[in-house]
Parts: structure tokens; sequence; C-alpha cells
């Protein structure tokens, strides 16, 4: 759907040509604790981080929250998060730790004190971990519309019978493109269920971002995940409320759902991962033209 | 507690209508047999050259110094005692007539009024006869008269009733240069918009941009903003009526204008003289045929992008009693590049059959069909190609009788029903690759009904009632699936409707009253109150609003919404007619007012009634409007201090709200000045708040993003906007023996090239990723436009 409002602005000439800074003033709002969490299906240290609002015009990195104690309970086993000594406000697993689908994972944070008041608080979250499909292959398509380059990556797998929500992200030469919460693409088969997807494009790679440039023999690895419909929510949410909005197709700006309790903001998320790859060839780089 | 009010009401009404029916006006000498002996002096008033009927035009008799003003078909009726008598008939910018009678028995007279040739000379004739906007009792009213508007500077010169209304006090846009507009601080939709009796749903082209309304066909427009008349109904807010011209009736004619996005032609003339008439009028923008073949991409060069309008109309008269319209309204905007392609819009037919059953019962009997439709999607032979489509059918009938009973006395009465099909979704995949699954939105089918009845009574000297009583029903009908929901919005179970079957229903009273009191001969009091009820909503939420917003019924999930306003006024003519002044005051409260969770979804979703957050609303305000309709200087002035405000219990925490559409200050300045016969400049400027917004008050990091904390809903305003826009007019030299005459207008919207804000992004650094700017669009700098008209 956002796909096809953001397709609709571009139809309207020139309304983001006139674009200038302004000084804006606003008020201050009380502190939130921020979590950001996942638990996958890849074994590795996996990691929470605990940061705190700040003024709109901080212009300084998030104030981390350091010495809480997380704990990560999967319904049978709970497992406890270290503090990174070198990075205040990361906490991580074991390097040996994964995330098995079907199970729900809660995250339980405390001794902290966000709101100052000499009382230490408790945070709690849970996420259930969704399978997914894998993948049967992918393919790169060169795209030239508009005066913009870059790839289309296109995905054939079967979509499951039952309701699924997927995010979407792309690594080159193993190293995350879309490592951003904008540049995530998230989907919900509510058009598409039970169907085999013939190729459909799921992420964009543009020739306008440096990193996203493709070489021949480069090796594009597209990842999709199985998240809970709640974080798919989230995910659309956020975007919506750090895209550009406009009088035309926003609705009033509105806070960001999360799935933490105790007036904390963010989202604690587990999801499964399934991995295909393609490497780019001569035919595809650059439309061809290297051929 | 809501009877008593109601019962009290109802024995007023009786009481007005029974006086209305048996009225005992006049001296204690009238015997009855003298009342009872009356007759009728009726017919109709028109353009001389052109045989078009005047609406509004005043007919006075100069004895009793009382009288009346022909409606919306041009048509008149006074009954009086027999005598002699002189009749005079006049309409702005018209030369007068006078007719001498001798009344004893029941008479037709036509009147063909003759276009004032030294245009809006310094003689004051207010469009409906001298002191009408004072005595009146009708109030929250604004005539605009064609000639005006035409000379208003307008965005890239495109002539726009509805920008013209934006310029009136309790009349906002709902944004920059939109042609969406809020009244009294209500939603967009809760206009009435009427072309020729039939609802038109999206009045927008270019996504806002520009109105349907072709200026060259209309005859006239009427914006009714509290009391609205009991003749109508189904929106909370306002009433704008707009009149399409019938034809010329004596001559072949045409007009037609070259402007920068667009050009226009229309040609009218008689089928057969003084009997049948026709019109055709057409407008298309070019934008897509002059600009695009020259661009530089191939992509852009294949783009397409235009609106055009089409309107027909046919009328003719079978003989002094009898006489039929036909109107037809076509419109559409069509755009589309290599990704998508999308067209949408309106259509609307009426047949109208004007009928006398005597010289004091006019009657008008309407059949209407009107549809709003759009269509999106993508090329063929994709894995996510897919075609979309939305589309809404109304069917009304409709019969309006006006009985004249006496000068004093008018008694109106009528009925209409309206059946509407709402498809609000039907989206497919496009050719074998494609992974869409059909996906369509159960139709809704629903009927509303209206009948009404009300009068127009004169007590005495000073006192002046219209008094009126609406009865408006609304049953949805089956085929329909209606999901049940739970405390928290979710649906729970569905009761699903067979075809034909009447499954809710909400019905329910809409008095309508207004009163004048002359103070003297120049300045009045007056007061009224209303209640209206609203069962169609528009689905929109945004403030703009897009094409794809989607209209739904009431149903057993959401209750009708309604209006009760009261407005009191003082109205006053200064310098001797020449001007025309008015202050309101109006209170409105909204009962069921509908607005949106957070992050509503309110497309392809088939439970969007749980989206819908119900809550009340109020709105009070202060109008002032000082207004000069002739001379060599005419204009008026507007300002408005307003104040909206909604609760709804699910947003802002339960907190009031300031509404999306909320401006305290609200000025304009609309002036219009003839240097010579030739050559006329005009200009106007627009000050008012800012629309309210919701500002992030604080922000967290999330993968790599700034994310906002917002502060309460609307919390804060975008800045002030103002806007001056000039143009200067040049006629053509009036020549004795020329077939056709021309002006040439070139115009700067914007002409200090105000950067006003339209949208306020809150946005990361580029290069630093901590620091978040605040980044305002504007639309729109000094945009200079040439417009060529011609008229033969």
């Amino acid at each position: 759907m956002k796909v096809i409002l953001a397709i609709i602005s571009i139809l309207v000439p020139g309304l983001w040509n006139c674009t200038e800074r302004i000084e804006v003033k606003v008020d201050s709002t009380f502190t939130r604790l921020v979590v950001e969490g996942y638990v996958t299906t890849d074994t590795m240290a996996h990691w929470v981080r605990l940061s705190t609002t700040s003024d709109y015009f901080h212009n300084q990195p998030a104030p981390a929250v350091s010495k809480a104690s997380l704990r990560l309970d999967d319904g049978e086993v709970v497992h406890t998060l270290r503090e990174a000594d070198t990075l205040p406000g990361w906490y991580f697993t074991d390097s040996d730790f994964y995330g098995i689908p079907g199970k729900t994972y809660t995250l339980n944070i405390s001794d902290l004190d966000i709101d100052g008041d000499g009382l230490m608080e408790e945070y709690s979250a849970s996420s259930e971990l969704r399978r997914v499909n894998p993948v049967d292959s992918i393919t790169l398509r060169y795209f030239n519309a508009f005066g913009t380059t870059g790839y289309e990556v296109q995905v054939y797998a079967w979509d499951s019978p039952e309701r699924d929500w997927y995010s979407f992200k792309v690594k080159k030469n193993g190293i995350m493109l879309t490592d951003t919460l904008t540049e995530m693409n998230v989907q919900s088969d509510e058009f598409f269920n039970g169907n085999y997807t013939h190729g459909i494009t799921s992420q964009f790679l543009s020739n306008e971002k440096p990193d996203e440039i493709v070489e021949i023999g480069d090796t594009i690895t597209f990842e999709i995940n199985g998240i809970t419909e709640d974080y798919y929510y989230y995910v659309i949410e956020a975007q919506s409320q750090i895209f550009p909005q406009t009088p035309l197709f926003s609705g009033p700006p509105a806070n960001i759902r999360t799935n933490l309790n105790n007036n904390a903001i963010g989202f604690f998320v587990a999801y499964s991962a399934e991995y295909s790859s393609t490497i780019a060839t001569s035919d595809v780089v650059d439309g061809g033209v290297n051929q | 507690m809501k009877l008593l009010p109601f019962l009290l009401y109802t024995t007023l009404f009786s009481f007005f209508i029974l006086s209305a029916a048996f009225p005992s006006e006049g001296t204690s000498s009238d015997t009855e047999e003298e009342i009872n002996l009356r007759y009728s002096i009726s017919g109709h008033v028109k353009d001389a050259s052109t045989g078009e009927e005047l609406i509004g035009a005043a007919v006075v008799v100069e004895e009793l110094n009382r009288g009346t003003v022909t409606n919306v078909y041009g048509f008149y009726s006074v009954s009086l005692s027999p005598g002699f008598y002189q009749l005079k008939f006049s309409y702005i910018g018209y030369e007068s007539a006078i007719k001498a009678i001798n009344l004893n028995q029941d008479q037709m007279i036509n009147i063909e009024l003759t276009e004032d040739i030294q245009l809006l000379k310094e003689v004051t004739i207010s469009a409906e006869g001298p002191r009408a906007h004072v005595r009146k009792p009708e109030m929250s009213v604004n005539k605009l008269q064609i000639k005006s508007i035409k000379r208003i500077p307008t965005l890239m010169g495109e002539v726009d009733v509805i920008k013209a209304i934006q310029l009136l006090p309790g009349v906002q846009a709902s944004s920059e240069g939109g042609s969406g507009f809020s009244v009294r601080g209500g939603n967009p939709d809760q206009n009435l918009i009427l072309l020729d009796e039939a609802t038109v749903y999206n009045a927008s082209h270019l996504m806002g941009f520009f109105s349907v309304f072709n200026n060259d066909a209309v005859k006239d427009i009427k914006l009714y903003k509290g009391d609205i008349p009991a003749d109508y109904g189904g929106r909370l807010s306002s009433l704008l009526d707009v009149r399409m011209k019938d034809g010329n009736m004596k001559k072949f004619s045409g007009s037609g204008g070259i402007g920068t996005i667009s050009s226009r032609l229309t040609l009218e003339g008689p089928i057969a003289k003084d009997r049948t008439s026709f019109l055709l009028a057409g407008r298309r923008t070019y934008a897509d045929l002059l600009f695009l073949p020259f661009a530089k991409d191939e992509d852009v060069r294949n783009s397409q992008m235009y609106f055009y309008d089409f309107n027909a109309k046919v009328n003719h008269i079978f003989n002094e009693k009898n006489r039929l319209f036909a109107s037809a309204y076509m419109g559409r905007d069509v755009f589309g590049n290599v990704f998508a392609r999308m067209a949408f819009g309106n259509q609307t037919y009426s047949l109208r059959w004007n009928h006398l059953f005597s010289g004091k019962l006019f009657s008008n009997f309407t059949l209407i069909h009107s549809r709003y439709d759009y269509e999106l999607g993508t090329p063929e032979g994709e894995a996510n190609s897919f075609n979309w489509k939305s589309r809404m059918k109304d069917y009304s009938a409709k019969a309006d009788l006006n009985y004249f009973i006496s000068p004093e006395h008018t008694l109106k009465f009528g009925v209409i029903s309206t059946f509407h099909d709402f498809e609000p979704a039907n989206a497919k995949g496009l050719g074998e690759q494609s992974l869409v699954t059909e996906f369509s939105l159960p139709s809704n089918f629903a009927l509303e009904n209206g009948v009404y009845v009300s009068a127009e009574s004169a007590l005495g000297e000073r006192w002046n009632f219209k008094y009126g009583l609406r009865y408006s029903s609304f049953h949805n009908i089956g085929t329909a699936t209606v999901y049940n929901y739970d405390e928290n919005y979710k649906p729970t179970d569905s009761i699903v409707y067979e075809s034909g079957e009447f499954f809710n229903f909400f019905g329910g009273l809409e008095p309508r009253l207004a009163a004048s009191f002359m103070l003297n001969d120049v300045s009045s009091l007056k007061a009224s109150y209303s209640r209206t009820r609203q069962y169609v909503h528009l689905a929109q939420n945004s403030t703009a609003g897009t094409p794809l917003d989607v209209w739904f019924p009431s149903s057993p999930n959401i209750n009708p919404q309604i209006s009760d306003q009261v407005a009191v006024g003082y109205f006053r003519n200064l310098w001797d007619d020449r001007l025309e002044a008015s202050v309101e005051a109006y209170y409105k409260k909204l009962d069921n007012a509908i607005d949106f969770r957070d992050h509503a979804s309110l497309l392809m979703n088939p439970y969007m009634e749980g989206e819908i957050r119900i809550g009340d609303g109020s709105s009070y305000g202060l109008e002032f409007l000082l207004r000069k309709n002739s001379g060599k200087l005419n204009g008026w002035i507007s300002y408005t201090y307003s104040k909206t405000e909604r609760i709804v219990p699910e947003i802002n925490y339960g907190n009031a709200y300031t509404a999306p559409y909320d401006k305290p200050h609200d000025l304009a300045i609309v002036l219009n000045y003839e240097i010579t016969n030739r050559i006329w400049v005009s200009g106007n400027w627009v000050y008012s708040s800012g629309l309210p917004v919701t500002f992030p008050t604080g922000r967290f990091e999330y993968m790599g993003n700034i994310a906002p904390v917002y502060s309460n809903r609307n919390a804060y305003r975008m800045p002030e906007y103002h806007r001056l826009d000039l143009s200067i007019s040049l006629a053509g030299k009036d020549k004795p023996n020329r077939k056709w005459d021309w002006d040439l207008n070139l115009s700067a919207y914007n002409a200090y090239a105000r950067k006003n804000a339209w949208t306020i992004n809150f946005v990361q650094d580029d290069n630093d990723p901590n620091v978040t700017h605040a980044e305002m669009t504007y639309l729109f700098s000094i945009i200079p436009a040439l417009t060529f008209n011609f008229h033969f």
C-alpha cells in the first residue's frame, strides 16, 4: 500500500522541489527507556541495546543505559545478557546462542532508574519466534527509470498457507546494505497468501548510494525473516513517521507502537531468517553494457 | 430532557404552518372574502440577451413595499387582492423593469431584463433587491456572482468557484492551493456539493489544486454555512449549490479561453428559439501535450498527466407550465508512467421537470444519478502487476413544491429518496505472472430518505421568519457483511445479510429555524438554529485528502453524525446601500463526530469500521463581512475568529484537541478596480493562522534511524499563512459591429513569493546522523499566468 502511495506522490509534479530548513521551537518531554533487541535463528552473540529518549534537537548520540540486568527467557531456560565493556548500553548473549522457531522469548530488564526517582524499575517485552519458508532463488534485474538506476532483487519462494509477515534485507559480499529501519522492507501476505512469488521485487539497490553499487562478481545475499504481526506494524508505523509526511497522504502524526511495558519504547523482536544468494554477472551489471 | 424542546418546537411549528396556510395578515377591516379573493401574478425573470433565468431576482410590489425573489428556476409568484399594482423587477448588473398591472385574474408575466451597459455602475441593486440582505430571514449564506468570481486572481489563471468561496468568512481552504474546504471548522466531507441537484463526491482535480467546476458553464453559486434550508440534508456543515447555465435561448453563442495549463470552450444556443436550448462545455489541461513530448527522459515523455471536464445540458419549454432540463457532467483525471497509472473522476446526471400546477404552486421533479470512481494499477507482466478499482453510485428521485400563498407567506415541501451503492475496493492481479490474489471488499447498499416542509412568513413590518422541519432516515440494505468488534476494536464475528434485506435503521428530525427583525430600514438582527444529520462519511485521514479516499455509510457500528448550530447576526447596509455589512456569531456542537485511530488503515481494509473512533466536537466563531457589490471599486473584506475542538476518548489520551482545520484568525481582502471600461485590476490578500500540527518533543534511536516521540495531538501550529494575488485584465475595444469580444488576463499567484509551509518534516542530517533538522516544504513561489478569454 505504502509503495502505491509513494508512486502516486512521484506523479504529483514538483512537490518536493521547494524544501528548506526552518527553525522550530519544541518543548521537552519526560525521558523514557528505549529498547532495541533481537533474537534470531542465526547462531551468534545476540544483542539488546538500552538507551533513553532525548530532546528532539539533542543532536548527540542517544544516552546509553548502563549497568542494567537483562535476562532472556525462552520458556525453559533463562539466559543472562552482559553489557559490553567498549559499548555502553549494548548487552550481549553468549556467542553460541540461537533462537528456536515456535518458542516465545521474553526480555526482562531490571536494576535501572530512568525517571531518576531513586527507585529501581523493571521492564519486559515478549515476542514469538515465527518460522519462515526457505527461498528457492533470487535474481537481480537492472532498472533505469526517471534518471535513477539500480537493481531490483527478485525473489522466488512459496508463501505458506498461514498468514505471514516478512522483513527483507540485502547483503553485498557479506555486508548488510539495508541496515536501517527505513531501508528494511516489510511485507504482509494479505494479498498473496499461499501463492508462489514468481520473482516479485522485494528489495532495491540504488546506484545513488555508493555502498549499493554492484560490480561483476559481487555476491548479493537476500535475507527473509518471518516476523510477528506486531513487529510488522511497528516497522510500518516507524517508517511512516520517519519518512517525510504530506498533507495529501499522511494521517496525523502519532507515536509508534511498542511491545514494552512501563512507558518504555522501542521493540524487542524474535524472528527466523533464511538466505539466498546470487552472483552479479556481466549481463546484469549496468544492464549488460559491459558484456 | 430532549423531549421538551421537541414538543415545544412541534407546537410552534404547527402554529406557524397553520398561520401561513390561513393567513390572517391585514388590517382589521379585511373580511374573510376579501382575503380569499387573491389572484396570482407569476412567471419567470430572464436575461433579455440569452434567455437565461435569473436566480434570486427581486420582484417588488411597489404599493405594498413587499416582494419576493425568483427561485432557482427563475420563477416568482405573488398573490394579491384585485387592484392596480406596479411590479418592479430588478437584478444586480441589470436595468430594472417596472410593469403596471390591473389584477383581476391570475396572470403570467415573464420579464426579460437587459444587462446594464455601464457595467456595475454606481447604482446599488444587490442581487436580491435592495436590502434583501438585511430583511431576509436567511443568515450564514453567501452568494457570489460568477462575474465577480471571474475577476479574482487565481492559481495558474484557472478561475475556480471553490477558491472564491474559500475567501468568504467561515470558510477555510483545507490545504494550500487545494479545493477542499472546511466550513466553520467542519471536515471537508461535511459539505454537500450539488451541481444541478446532483451530488459531486470529489470536487477536485489534480490532487486538489483545481476544482471540477468549469466557470464558463456555471450560472450561479450559493453557499449555506449554517442555516441550511430544510430542502437539503445529508451533510453537517454546508451546502454549496452550483447551478449550470441552461443554454442561450436567443442566439448561438460561445465563450472560451486559452490558459497556461488548460483551454476551455463553451457553446450554447437555441435548438428552437425561446423553446429549446443546449449548452456544451469542455475543458482540458495540456501539460502532457505541450511539455512532456519535449522532455529529455523517455520515461517522462511517455507519462500521462491530464484532466478534463465536460458539461452538457439541454432544456425544453413545452408550454408555460412545463419545462424539462437534462444536465450531465463528466470529468476525469488521468496519470500514468512506467510504474503506475491512476484515473479518477465524477459523473453526474440530472433530469428535472418544472411543472406549474397553478400560478401559485410551482413544482420540480428530479431524477439524479451521480457516481465517483477511481482505478489504480501497474503495467501488466510483472509479479506485482495489479489493477484496483473503487466506485460509488447514487440514484435519487426528488420532488420539491413551492406554494406561494401570499407576498407574506411561502410554503415549501418535498421529498427525496436516494439509493447508495458503495464498492469500496476490488483489486486483482494482472497477467499470469502476477501473484496478487483477487481481493474485494463487499459492496454496501443503503437507502437515504428525506421529507420536509418549510415556510417563510412576514409578520408585520419588522419580523420575518423561516421555519422548517426535515425528517431524514437511513436504511442499510443487504447484501452485506457486518463485523462485530470487541472493546479493543478487534473483529470478533460477523453477520451476513441477504440481498434486499433492510437490516439497520436510523432516522430523526432536523429542525431549521431562522428569524430576522428589522431594527430600521437598513439594519436587522437575525438568529437561526439548525440541526443536520449525516449518514455517509469520507474515510479521509489526511488534511488535504486524496482521490483514493472512500465514502462509507453509517451502519450498526457507525451512528450518524449530528450537528446542532445556533447563530446570531447583525446586518446593516451603509452608505446608501452601497456597502453590505454583517457580523455573525455561531456555536456548533457535533455528536458522533468521526475520527480515526492513530496509524489508521483506511483503504482495502475489511475491518475499516474498526479504525473509526467516535467523539464529540464543538466550534464557535465570529465572522465579519463588509462587501461592496457595485461601482468601479468593488469586493469584500472578511475576517473570522473561530475555535474548533474535538474530544474522542481513544485519541490524545481522551483530552480535547484542536480540530485539524482550526485557524483562529482568517482574513481575506478581495478587491477589484475598474480603471477604464477596458482595463481592470484585481487583488486579494489572505492571512490566516497556521493549521494545527503535532510536532516531536523527543526522539529515540532505533536501527540507525532517529524516530520521533510526539507532543499531544495538534499542540503546535504551522507558521502563519499569507499570500497576495494580483491580476490585470485588458478587454478588447467595444466596436458596434464586432461579433465577438475578448479579454486578456495576466495574473500572479503569491505575488510576493511568500514561502508558505505546506508541510514541516523532521529529518536526519545527511552527514551527521545524530543531528536533526526541521524542514518545511512549500508548494508555490510566485506563479504568473496568462489567460486569453473570448466570447461571441
